[in-house]
Protein backbone atom coordinates (compact mmCIF):
# COMPACT_ATOMS: atom_id res chain seq x y z
CA UNK A 1 0.00 0.00 0.00
CA UNK A 2 1.28 3.43 -0.86
CA UNK A 3 1.83 5.94 1.88
CA UNK A 4 -0.49 8.24 -0.08
CA UNK A 5 -3.49 5.92 0.27
CA UNK A 6 -2.74 5.12 3.90
CA UNK A 7 -2.51 8.85 4.67
CA UNK A 8 -5.81 9.35 2.88
CA UNK A 9 -7.39 6.56 4.93
CA UNK A 10 -6.14 8.15 8.13
CA UNK A 11 -7.36 11.58 7.09
CA UNK A 12 -10.88 10.45 6.22
CA UNK A 13 -11.44 7.95 9.03
CA UNK A 14 -10.12 10.45 11.57
CA UNK A 15 -12.48 13.09 10.21
CA UNK A 16 -15.45 10.75 10.42
CA UNK A 17 -14.45 9.77 13.95
CA UNK A 18 -14.30 13.41 15.01
CA UNK A 19 -17.69 14.03 13.40
CA UNK A 20 -19.26 11.07 15.18
CA UNK A 21 -17.79 12.17 18.49
CA UNK A 22 -19.36 15.61 18.10
CA UNK A 23 -22.75 14.33 16.91
CA UNK A 24 -25.52 14.04 19.45
CA UNK A 25 -26.28 10.36 18.92
CA UNK A 26 -26.52 7.33 21.19
CA UNK A 27 -25.86 4.58 18.68
CA UNK A 28 -23.58 4.40 15.69
CA UNK A 29 -24.26 1.59 13.22
CA UNK A 30 -21.00 0.20 11.85
CA UNK A 31 -20.91 -1.42 8.44
CA UNK A 32 -17.24 -1.91 7.54
CA UNK A 33 -13.96 -2.42 9.42
CA UNK A 34 -13.03 1.24 8.82
CA UNK A 35 -16.36 2.32 10.27
CA UNK A 36 -15.66 0.16 13.34
CA UNK A 37 -12.40 2.06 13.71
CA UNK A 38 -14.21 5.39 13.34
CA UNK A 39 -16.77 4.44 15.97
CA UNK A 40 -14.18 3.24 18.46
CA UNK A 41 -12.07 6.34 17.86
CA UNK A 42 -15.13 8.54 18.45
CA UNK A 43 -15.41 6.96 21.88
CA UNK A 44 -11.74 7.65 22.46
CA UNK A 45 -12.31 11.28 21.43
CA UNK A 46 -14.90 11.83 24.11
CA UNK A 47 -18.13 10.08 23.15
CA UNK A 48 -17.62 7.57 25.97
CA UNK A 49 -21.22 6.41 26.10
CA UNK A 50 -21.65 5.90 22.37
CA UNK A 51 -23.05 2.45 21.59
CA UNK A 52 -21.76 0.67 18.52
CA UNK A 53 -24.36 -1.48 16.80
CA UNK A 54 -22.94 -4.89 15.94
CA UNK A 55 -26.06 -6.32 14.33
CA UNK A 56 -29.83 -5.86 14.33
CA UNK A 57 -30.28 -7.18 17.85
CA UNK A 58 -26.87 -6.29 19.29
CA UNK A 59 -26.97 -2.51 19.35
CA UNK A 60 -24.46 -2.03 22.14
CA UNK A 61 -21.52 -4.20 21.17
CA UNK A 62 -17.81 -3.79 21.69
CA UNK A 63 -16.39 -4.76 18.31
CA UNK A 64 -12.75 -4.92 17.31
CA UNK A 65 -11.42 -3.77 13.92
CA UNK A 66 -11.21 -7.03 11.99
CA UNK A 67 -11.52 -8.29 8.45
CA UNK A 68 -12.01 -12.01 8.93
CA UNK A 69 -13.58 -12.53 12.34
CA UNK A 70 -17.13 -11.84 11.24
CA UNK A 71 -19.57 -12.00 14.09
CA UNK A 72 -16.78 -12.88 16.54
CA UNK A 73 -15.13 -9.56 15.73
CA UNK A 74 -18.34 -7.62 16.22
CA UNK A 75 -18.94 -9.32 19.56
CA UNK A 76 -15.39 -9.37 20.83
CA UNK A 77 -16.52 -8.43 24.32
CA UNK A 78 -19.01 -11.28 24.43
CA UNK A 79 -22.77 -11.44 24.37
CA UNK A 80 -24.53 -8.10 24.59
CA UNK A 81 -27.96 -6.97 25.65
CA UNK A 82 -30.43 -8.37 23.14
CA UNK A 83 -32.45 -5.65 21.42
CA UNK A 84 -35.52 -6.08 19.24
CA UNK A 85 -34.80 -5.64 15.53
CA UNK A 86 -37.41 -2.88 15.41
CA UNK A 87 -35.28 -0.91 17.89
CA UNK A 88 -32.93 0.01 15.05
CA UNK A 89 -35.72 1.77 13.21
CA UNK A 90 -37.12 3.35 16.37
CA UNK A 91 -33.71 4.84 17.11
CA UNK A 92 -33.43 6.09 13.54
CA UNK A 93 -36.88 7.68 13.72
CA UNK A 94 -36.00 9.43 16.97
CA UNK A 95 -32.76 10.82 15.59
CA UNK A 96 -30.72 9.03 18.24
CA UNK A 97 -28.91 6.74 15.84
CA UNK A 98 -26.27 7.53 13.26
CA UNK A 99 -25.45 5.37 10.29
CA UNK A 100 -22.51 5.07 7.97
CA UNK A 101 -23.25 3.90 4.44
CA UNK A 102 -21.47 3.17 1.18
CA UNK A 103 -24.01 3.48 -1.62
CA UNK A 104 -23.17 2.52 -5.18
CA UNK A 105 -24.61 5.85 -6.31
CA UNK A 106 -25.18 9.11 -4.43
CA UNK A 107 -26.78 12.03 -6.20
CA UNK A 108 -27.05 15.80 -6.19
CA UNK A 109 -30.12 15.75 -3.90
CA UNK A 110 -28.76 13.21 -1.46
CA UNK A 111 -30.61 10.22 -2.90
CA UNK A 112 -28.85 6.87 -2.77
CA UNK A 113 -28.83 3.62 -4.73
CA UNK A 114 -27.53 0.16 -3.94
CA UNK A 115 -30.07 -1.75 -6.00
CA UNK A 116 -29.17 -1.64 -9.67
CA UNK A 117 -27.88 0.30 -12.64
CA UNK A 118 -30.18 0.64 -15.61
CA UNK A 119 -33.89 1.18 -16.23
CA UNK A 120 -36.13 0.86 -13.17
CA UNK A 121 -37.17 -2.78 -12.76
CA UNK A 122 -34.98 -3.92 -15.66
CA UNK A 123 -31.43 -3.74 -14.33
CA UNK A 124 -28.53 -3.99 -16.70
CA UNK A 125 -26.29 -4.41 -13.66
CA UNK A 126 -27.89 -5.82 -10.53
CA UNK A 127 -26.29 -4.72 -7.26
CA UNK A 128 -26.92 -6.17 -3.78
CA UNK A 129 -30.27 -4.46 -3.17
CA UNK A 130 -31.75 -1.53 -1.30
CA UNK A 131 -30.73 -2.92 2.09
CA UNK A 132 -31.37 -0.26 4.75
CA UNK A 133 -31.02 2.80 2.55
CA UNK A 134 -34.81 3.42 2.28
CA UNK A 135 -34.98 3.34 6.08
CA UNK A 136 -32.68 6.34 6.58
CA UNK A 137 -35.28 8.96 5.69
CA UNK A 138 -35.24 10.37 9.16
CA UNK A 139 -33.53 13.14 11.13
CA UNK A 140 -30.76 10.71 12.00
CA UNK A 141 -27.27 11.47 10.83
CA UNK A 142 -25.87 9.56 7.90
CA UNK A 143 -22.23 9.59 6.92
CA UNK A 144 -21.06 8.42 3.52
CA UNK A 145 -17.46 7.26 3.42
CA UNK A 146 -16.22 6.51 -0.09
CA UNK A 147 -12.73 5.41 -1.09
CA UNK A 148 -13.03 7.15 -4.48
CA UNK A 149 -14.49 10.42 -5.73
CA UNK A 150 -15.84 8.97 -8.94
CA UNK A 151 -18.31 10.31 -11.53
CA UNK A 152 -19.75 6.79 -11.76
CA UNK A 153 -20.66 6.86 -8.08
CA UNK A 154 -21.42 10.55 -7.57
CA UNK A 155 -24.13 11.39 -10.07
CA UNK A 156 -26.82 13.93 -10.85
CA UNK A 157 -29.61 11.39 -10.38
CA UNK A 158 -29.43 7.82 -9.13
CA UNK A 159 -30.82 5.07 -11.37
CA UNK A 160 -32.94 3.60 -8.56
CA UNK A 161 -34.01 5.73 -5.61
CA UNK A 162 -33.33 3.52 -2.61
CA UNK A 163 -32.68 6.28 -0.11
CA UNK A 164 -34.98 9.25 -0.76
CA UNK A 165 -34.02 12.89 -0.59
CA UNK A 166 -33.44 13.56 3.12
CA UNK A 167 -35.73 15.87 5.09
CA UNK A 168 -34.44 19.45 5.47
CA UNK A 169 -33.30 18.98 9.06
CA UNK A 170 -31.26 15.84 8.36
CA UNK A 171 -27.48 15.99 8.41
CA UNK A 172 -25.78 14.15 5.56
CA UNK A 173 -22.01 14.31 5.23
CA UNK A 174 -19.88 12.80 2.52
CA UNK A 175 -16.20 11.95 2.94
CA UNK A 176 -14.17 11.14 -0.17
CA UNK A 177 -10.58 11.57 -1.34
CA UNK A 178 -11.70 15.06 -2.44
CA UNK A 179 -12.67 16.18 1.04
CA UNK A 180 -15.72 16.57 3.22
CA UNK A 181 -19.07 17.69 1.82
CA UNK A 182 -22.45 18.40 3.35
CA UNK A 183 -25.92 18.42 1.89
CA UNK A 184 -27.54 21.81 2.37
CA UNK A 185 -30.73 23.45 1.21
CA UNK A 186 -29.21 24.12 -2.21
CA UNK A 187 -27.31 20.88 -2.65
CA UNK A 188 -23.90 19.61 -1.66
CA UNK A 189 -21.21 22.04 -0.60
CA UNK A 190 -17.60 21.55 0.46
CA UNK A 191 -16.74 21.87 4.14
CA UNK A 192 -13.08 21.31 3.35
CA UNK A 193 -11.00 19.92 0.53
CA UNK A 194 -7.93 17.75 0.26
CA UNK A 195 -5.02 19.26 -1.71
CA UNK A 196 -6.17 17.52 -4.90
CA UNK A 197 -9.84 17.80 -4.05
CA UNK A 198 -10.81 20.68 -6.34
CA UNK A 199 -9.75 18.73 -9.41
CA UNK A 200 -11.71 15.69 -8.30
CA UNK A 201 -14.78 17.84 -7.72
CA UNK A 202 -14.43 19.28 -11.22
CA UNK A 203 -14.38 15.75 -12.62
CA UNK A 204 -17.69 14.88 -10.97
CA UNK A 205 -20.05 17.59 -12.20
CA UNK A 206 -23.16 15.46 -11.60
CA UNK A 207 -23.04 16.05 -7.87
CA UNK A 208 -23.45 19.76 -8.53
CA UNK A 209 -20.81 21.09 -6.17
CA UNK A 210 -19.70 24.64 -6.87
CA UNK A 211 -16.49 25.68 -5.19
CA UNK A 212 -15.93 29.22 -3.99
CA UNK A 213 -12.18 28.89 -3.94
CA UNK A 214 -12.04 29.72 -0.26
CA UNK A 215 -12.65 26.23 1.09
CA UNK A 216 -10.16 25.18 3.76
CA UNK A 217 -7.51 22.71 2.61
CA UNK A 218 -6.85 19.77 4.90
CA UNK A 219 -3.94 17.47 4.15
CA UNK A 220 -3.50 15.55 7.40
CA UNK A 221 -5.67 14.42 10.30
CA UNK A 222 -5.57 16.42 13.47
CA UNK A 223 -3.03 14.82 15.83
CA UNK A 224 -5.56 14.03 18.54
CA UNK A 225 -7.83 12.14 16.14
CA UNK A 226 -4.89 10.33 14.57
CA UNK A 227 -3.76 9.29 18.03
CA UNK A 228 -7.22 7.89 18.68
CA UNK A 229 -7.04 5.88 15.46
CA UNK A 230 -3.70 4.43 16.43
CA UNK A 231 -4.94 3.48 19.87
CA UNK A 232 -8.04 1.63 18.63
CA UNK A 233 -6.49 0.26 15.43
CA UNK A 234 -2.75 -0.24 15.86
CA UNK A 235 -2.91 -2.88 13.10
CA UNK A 236 -4.13 -0.34 10.47
CA UNK A 237 -7.14 -2.38 9.44
CA UNK A 238 -8.63 0.93 8.33
CA UNK A 239 -6.15 1.16 5.45
CA UNK A 240 -7.46 -1.91 3.65
CA UNK A 241 -10.63 -0.31 2.28
CA UNK A 242 -8.60 2.47 0.72
CA UNK A 243 -6.04 0.20 -0.94
CA UNK A 244 -6.62 -1.51 -4.26
CA UNK A 245 -5.45 -4.51 -6.23
CA UNK A 246 -2.50 -6.51 -4.96
CA UNK A 247 -1.81 -4.08 -2.12
CA UNK A 248 -5.32 -4.53 -0.75
CA UNK A 249 -5.08 -8.31 -1.07
CA UNK A 250 -1.76 -8.36 0.77
CA UNK A 251 -3.07 -6.16 3.59
CA UNK A 252 -6.18 -8.34 3.87
CA UNK A 253 -4.13 -11.54 4.01
CA UNK A 254 -1.84 -10.10 6.69
CA UNK A 255 -4.80 -9.01 8.79
CA UNK A 256 -6.57 -12.36 8.38
CA UNK A 257 -3.44 -14.26 9.39
CA UNK A 258 -2.96 -12.09 12.47
CA UNK A 259 -6.60 -12.53 13.48
CA UNK A 260 -6.42 -16.30 12.98
CA UNK A 261 -3.37 -16.48 15.22
CA UNK A 262 -4.90 -14.33 17.96
CA UNK B 1 -42.09 -30.02 23.19
CA UNK B 2 -40.85 -29.69 19.58
CA UNK B 3 -40.46 -32.82 17.54
CA UNK B 4 -37.09 -33.86 16.13
CA UNK B 5 -36.60 -34.56 12.43
CA UNK B 6 -33.93 -34.95 9.78
CA UNK B 7 -33.36 -32.44 6.97
CA UNK B 8 -34.71 -35.00 4.52
CA UNK B 9 -37.92 -35.52 6.50
CA UNK B 10 -38.40 -31.75 6.72
CA UNK B 11 -37.93 -31.39 2.98
CA UNK B 12 -40.71 -33.92 2.39
CA UNK B 13 -43.12 -31.66 4.29
CA UNK B 14 -42.35 -28.53 2.26
CA UNK B 15 -44.17 -28.58 -1.08
CA UNK B 16 -43.29 -26.94 -4.36
CA UNK B 17 -44.35 -23.30 -4.36
CA UNK B 18 -44.18 -22.94 -0.56
CA UNK B 19 -43.38 -19.50 0.87
CA UNK B 20 -40.31 -20.06 3.04
CA UNK B 21 -38.54 -17.53 5.23
CA UNK B 22 -34.82 -18.16 5.56
CA UNK B 23 -33.13 -16.99 8.74
CA UNK B 24 -29.69 -15.61 9.42
CA UNK B 25 -28.23 -12.49 7.86
CA UNK B 26 -25.53 -12.11 5.27
CA UNK B 27 -22.95 -14.84 5.79
CA UNK B 28 -24.16 -15.74 9.28
CA UNK B 29 -26.39 -18.65 10.33
CA UNK B 30 -27.91 -19.61 7.00
CA UNK B 31 -29.75 -22.97 7.31
CA UNK B 32 -27.92 -24.55 4.39
CA UNK B 33 -28.38 -28.15 5.53
CA UNK B 34 -32.14 -27.66 5.33
CA UNK B 35 -31.88 -25.89 1.98
CA UNK B 36 -29.63 -28.60 0.54
CA UNK B 37 -32.33 -31.12 1.49
CA UNK B 38 -34.92 -29.07 -0.38
CA UNK B 39 -32.67 -29.02 -3.43
CA UNK B 40 -32.06 -32.78 -3.18
CA UNK B 41 -35.81 -33.32 -2.99
CA UNK B 42 -36.17 -31.44 -6.27
CA UNK B 43 -38.33 -28.63 -4.95
CA UNK B 44 -39.37 -26.04 -7.52
CA UNK B 45 -41.05 -22.64 -7.66
CA UNK B 46 -40.25 -21.95 -4.03
CA UNK B 47 -41.17 -18.47 -2.85
CA UNK B 48 -38.20 -17.38 -0.81
CA UNK B 49 -37.92 -14.62 1.79
CA UNK B 50 -34.35 -13.85 2.82
CA UNK B 51 -34.04 -10.43 4.44
CA UNK B 52 -30.28 -10.29 3.89
CA UNK B 53 -29.29 -13.21 1.72
CA UNK B 54 -26.04 -14.76 0.61
CA UNK B 55 -25.31 -18.40 -0.18
CA UNK B 56 -28.83 -19.42 0.84
CA UNK B 57 -30.29 -17.55 -2.11
CA UNK B 58 -27.37 -18.52 -4.34
CA UNK B 59 -27.84 -22.25 -3.66
CA UNK B 60 -31.57 -22.20 -4.37
CA UNK B 61 -31.13 -20.11 -7.51
CA UNK B 62 -28.31 -22.31 -8.80
CA UNK B 63 -30.59 -25.33 -8.32
CA UNK B 64 -33.43 -23.70 -10.23
CA UNK B 65 -35.65 -24.03 -7.16
CA UNK B 66 -36.84 -20.40 -6.89
CA UNK B 67 -39.94 -18.90 -8.45
CA UNK B 68 -40.16 -15.76 -6.34
CA UNK B 69 -37.66 -13.91 -4.19
CA UNK B 70 -38.26 -11.32 -1.47
CA UNK B 71 -35.15 -9.60 -0.12
CA UNK B 72 -33.56 -6.34 0.95
CA UNK B 73 -30.19 -7.46 -0.35
CA UNK B 74 -28.12 -10.43 -1.41
CA UNK B 75 -24.34 -10.41 -1.53
CA UNK B 76 -21.25 -12.31 -0.47
CA UNK B 77 -20.09 -9.42 1.73
CA UNK B 78 -16.35 -8.83 1.30
CA UNK B 79 -16.17 -11.65 -1.28
CA UNK B 80 -18.24 -9.54 -3.64
CA UNK B 81 -21.58 -9.67 -5.40
CA UNK B 82 -23.78 -12.76 -5.61
CA UNK B 83 -23.51 -14.10 -9.18
CA UNK B 84 -26.74 -16.13 -9.49
CA UNK B 85 -28.77 -13.44 -7.77
CA UNK B 86 -27.41 -10.84 -10.18
CA UNK B 87 -28.16 -13.06 -13.16
CA UNK B 88 -31.70 -13.77 -11.97
CA UNK B 89 -32.48 -10.08 -11.64
CA UNK B 90 -30.80 -9.06 -14.88
CA UNK B 91 -32.52 -11.84 -16.83
CA UNK B 92 -35.84 -11.53 -15.02
CA UNK B 93 -35.87 -15.27 -14.40
CA UNK B 94 -37.57 -15.01 -11.00
CA UNK B 95 -40.27 -12.71 -9.67
CA UNK B 96 -38.23 -10.31 -7.54
CA UNK B 97 -39.74 -8.22 -4.77
CA UNK B 98 -37.27 -5.62 -3.58
CA UNK B 99 -37.67 -4.59 0.04
CA UNK B 100 -35.72 -2.56 2.53
CA UNK B 101 -34.71 -4.14 5.81
CA UNK B 102 -37.26 -2.04 7.66
CA UNK B 103 -40.22 -2.57 5.34
CA UNK B 104 -39.65 -6.32 5.20
CA UNK B 105 -39.60 -6.36 8.99
CA UNK B 106 -42.90 -4.42 8.93
CA UNK B 107 -44.46 -7.03 6.63
CA UNK B 108 -43.52 -9.83 9.02
CA UNK B 109 -44.68 -7.86 12.05
CA UNK B 110 -48.02 -7.18 10.36
CA UNK B 111 -48.56 -10.94 10.08
CA UNK B 112 -47.51 -11.47 13.67
CA UNK B 113 -49.98 -8.80 14.82
CA UNK B 114 -52.78 -10.20 12.69
CA UNK B 115 -53.30 -7.08 10.58
CA UNK B 116 -53.32 -6.87 6.77
CA UNK B 117 -50.78 -4.04 6.61
CA UNK B 118 -48.70 -1.68 8.68
CA UNK B 119 -48.00 2.02 8.00
CA UNK B 120 -44.44 3.27 8.21
CA UNK B 121 -42.27 6.22 7.30
CA UNK B 122 -39.68 3.94 5.77
CA UNK B 123 -39.29 3.77 1.98
CA UNK B 124 -41.26 6.99 1.54
CA UNK B 125 -40.36 8.77 -1.71
CA UNK B 126 -38.19 5.87 -2.77
CA UNK B 127 -38.65 3.67 -5.85
CA UNK B 128 -39.54 0.61 -3.76
CA UNK B 129 -43.30 0.97 -4.30
CA UNK B 130 -42.65 0.79 -8.05
CA UNK B 131 -40.57 -2.35 -7.63
CA UNK B 132 -42.71 -4.08 -5.03
CA UNK B 133 -46.50 -4.13 -5.16
CA UNK B 134 -46.69 -4.98 -1.48
CA UNK B 135 -45.45 -1.48 -0.58
CA UNK B 136 -48.05 1.21 -1.21
CA UNK B 137 -47.76 4.97 -0.67
CA UNK B 138 -50.73 6.47 1.16
CA UNK B 139 -51.61 8.72 4.02
CA UNK B 140 -52.29 8.40 7.69
CA UNK B 141 -56.07 8.45 8.32
CA UNK B 142 -55.74 10.65 11.41
CA UNK B 143 -53.23 13.28 10.35
CA UNK B 144 -53.10 12.99 6.58
CA UNK B 145 -49.33 12.65 6.81
CA UNK B 146 -47.78 10.69 3.94
CA UNK B 147 -46.93 7.15 4.95
CA UNK B 148 -46.18 3.87 3.24
CA UNK B 149 -48.45 0.88 3.82
CA UNK B 150 -46.65 -2.45 3.93
CA UNK B 151 -48.72 -5.55 3.26
CA UNK B 152 -48.44 -8.52 5.59
CA UNK B 153 -46.41 -11.48 4.37
CA UNK B 154 -47.46 -14.79 5.90
CA UNK B 155 -44.85 -17.50 5.61
CA UNK B 156 -45.66 -21.17 5.21
CA UNK B 157 -42.38 -22.13 6.84
CA UNK B 158 -39.51 -20.39 8.61
CA UNK B 159 -36.19 -22.22 8.28
CA UNK B 160 -33.64 -21.12 10.89
CA UNK B 161 -30.24 -22.30 12.04
CA UNK B 162 -29.29 -21.63 15.66
CA UNK B 163 -26.08 -22.39 17.55
CA UNK B 164 -27.77 -24.17 20.45
CA UNK B 165 -31.07 -25.47 21.74
CA UNK B 166 -31.97 -27.11 25.03
CA UNK B 167 -34.00 -30.16 25.93
CA UNK B 168 -37.09 -28.00 26.45
CA UNK B 169 -36.84 -26.64 22.94
CA UNK B 170 -35.57 -23.11 23.63
CA UNK B 171 -33.14 -21.62 21.10
CA UNK B 172 -29.91 -19.83 22.05
CA UNK B 173 -27.98 -17.34 19.94
CA UNK B 174 -24.78 -15.71 21.15
CA UNK B 175 -24.52 -13.32 18.22
CA UNK B 176 -27.10 -11.33 16.30
CA UNK B 177 -30.57 -12.88 16.20
CA UNK B 178 -31.19 -10.64 13.17
CA UNK B 179 -34.74 -11.17 11.85
CA UNK B 180 -35.16 -14.76 13.01
CA UNK B 181 -37.65 -13.86 15.72
CA UNK B 182 -39.81 -11.93 13.28
CA UNK B 183 -39.66 -14.77 10.74
CA UNK B 184 -40.73 -17.27 13.39
CA UNK B 185 -43.70 -15.16 14.47
CA UNK B 186 -44.86 -14.74 10.85
CA UNK B 187 -44.67 -18.42 9.90
CA UNK B 188 -47.21 -21.23 10.10
CA UNK B 189 -44.44 -23.70 10.92
CA UNK B 190 -40.95 -23.05 12.28
CA UNK B 191 -38.12 -25.49 11.64
CA UNK B 192 -34.84 -24.95 13.46
CA UNK B 193 -31.62 -26.76 12.68
CA UNK B 194 -28.96 -26.44 15.37
CA UNK B 195 -25.34 -27.16 16.16
CA UNK B 196 -25.58 -28.64 19.67
CA UNK B 197 -27.69 -29.00 22.78
CA UNK B 198 -26.90 -27.02 25.89
CA UNK B 199 -28.11 -26.95 29.47
CA UNK B 200 -31.48 -25.32 29.81
CA UNK B 201 -31.41 -21.61 30.76
CA UNK B 202 -34.68 -20.09 29.45
CA UNK B 203 -34.02 -16.52 30.72
CA UNK B 204 -31.03 -16.36 28.37
CA UNK B 205 -32.79 -17.93 25.40
CA UNK B 206 -33.17 -15.91 22.21
CA UNK B 207 -36.17 -17.76 20.83
CA UNK B 208 -38.89 -19.29 22.95
CA UNK B 209 -39.92 -22.89 22.45
CA UNK B 210 -43.41 -21.46 21.85
CA UNK B 211 -42.31 -20.51 18.36
CA UNK B 212 -40.43 -23.65 17.42
CA UNK B 213 -42.21 -26.64 15.90
CA UNK B 214 -39.41 -28.89 14.70
CA UNK B 215 -35.77 -29.28 15.71
CA UNK B 216 -33.19 -30.70 13.33
CA UNK B 217 -29.77 -31.70 14.70
CA UNK B 218 -27.27 -30.44 12.14
CA UNK B 219 -23.73 -29.76 13.35
CA UNK B 220 -22.08 -27.58 10.72
CA UNK B 221 -25.53 -27.09 9.21
CA UNK B 222 -24.87 -23.49 8.24
CA UNK B 223 -21.61 -24.23 6.42
CA UNK B 224 -20.05 -22.37 4.68
CA UNK B 225 -21.80 -19.48 6.43
CA UNK B 226 -20.79 -18.91 10.03
CA UNK B 227 -22.47 -19.84 13.29
CA UNK B 228 -20.92 -18.04 16.24
CA UNK B 229 -19.44 -19.40 18.47
CA UNK B 230 -19.28 -22.84 16.81
CA UNK B 231 -17.61 -21.96 13.53
CA UNK B 232 -16.66 -18.93 11.49
CA UNK B 233 -17.51 -18.24 7.87
CA UNK B 234 -15.52 -20.51 5.53
CA UNK B 235 -13.97 -17.65 3.59
CA UNK B 236 -12.29 -20.01 1.12
CA UNK B 237 -15.57 -21.68 0.18
CA UNK B 238 -17.28 -18.31 -0.21
CA UNK B 239 -14.44 -17.02 -2.37
CA UNK B 240 -14.57 -20.18 -4.49
CA UNK B 241 -18.25 -19.61 -5.15
CA UNK B 242 -17.62 -15.97 -5.98
CA UNK B 243 -14.80 -16.79 -8.38
CA UNK B 244 -16.91 -19.41 -10.17
CA UNK B 245 -19.38 -16.65 -10.95
CA UNK B 246 -22.47 -17.63 -12.87
CA UNK B 247 -20.97 -21.09 -13.44
CA UNK B 248 -21.06 -21.83 -9.69
CA UNK B 249 -23.01 -25.05 -9.18
CA UNK B 250 -24.70 -26.62 -6.16
CA UNK B 251 -21.88 -29.17 -5.93
CA UNK B 252 -19.63 -26.39 -4.61
CA UNK B 253 -21.87 -26.14 -1.57
CA UNK B 254 -21.77 -29.83 -0.71
CA UNK B 255 -19.78 -30.28 2.51
CA UNK B 256 -16.70 -32.44 2.16
CA UNK B 257 -16.70 -35.19 4.75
Amino acid sequence: MTSESSQLADLLVAAVARDIAEADIRVFAVTTPASVVAGLAARDLGARQLALAAGFTALDGLPVPAVSLGEAGLLAAGQTFRDEPSDVFALLASGRAGVIATPAQLDSRGRTNLSAVGPLGHPTVALPGARGLPDHRSPSRVWYLLSAHSPRQLVERVDVVCGAEPPPDAVRRLFTPAGCFELGAYGWFARWLTPGGAALVADTPGLGITLSGSEPLVSAPDPEALGALERVDPWHVRWIEFASGAAAAALWADAAAREAAA
Amino acid sequence: MPEYATPEAVAERIPDGALIGVGGAGLQRKPLALLRALVAAGRQELRVVSVLGSLDVELLLAAGAVGELHSAGVSLDSAGLAPHYRAAREQGSVRFYEWSEGTLLCSLEATARGVPSIPTWMARESDLPVLNGRILPGSDPFTGEPVVHVRALRLDFALLHLPDVDALGYGYVTGDLAFDGALARAADEVIVSFESEQASDPPRAALSRLWIDTLVPAAGGSWPTGCHPHHAVDAVAVATWSQAGREASVALLEPVA
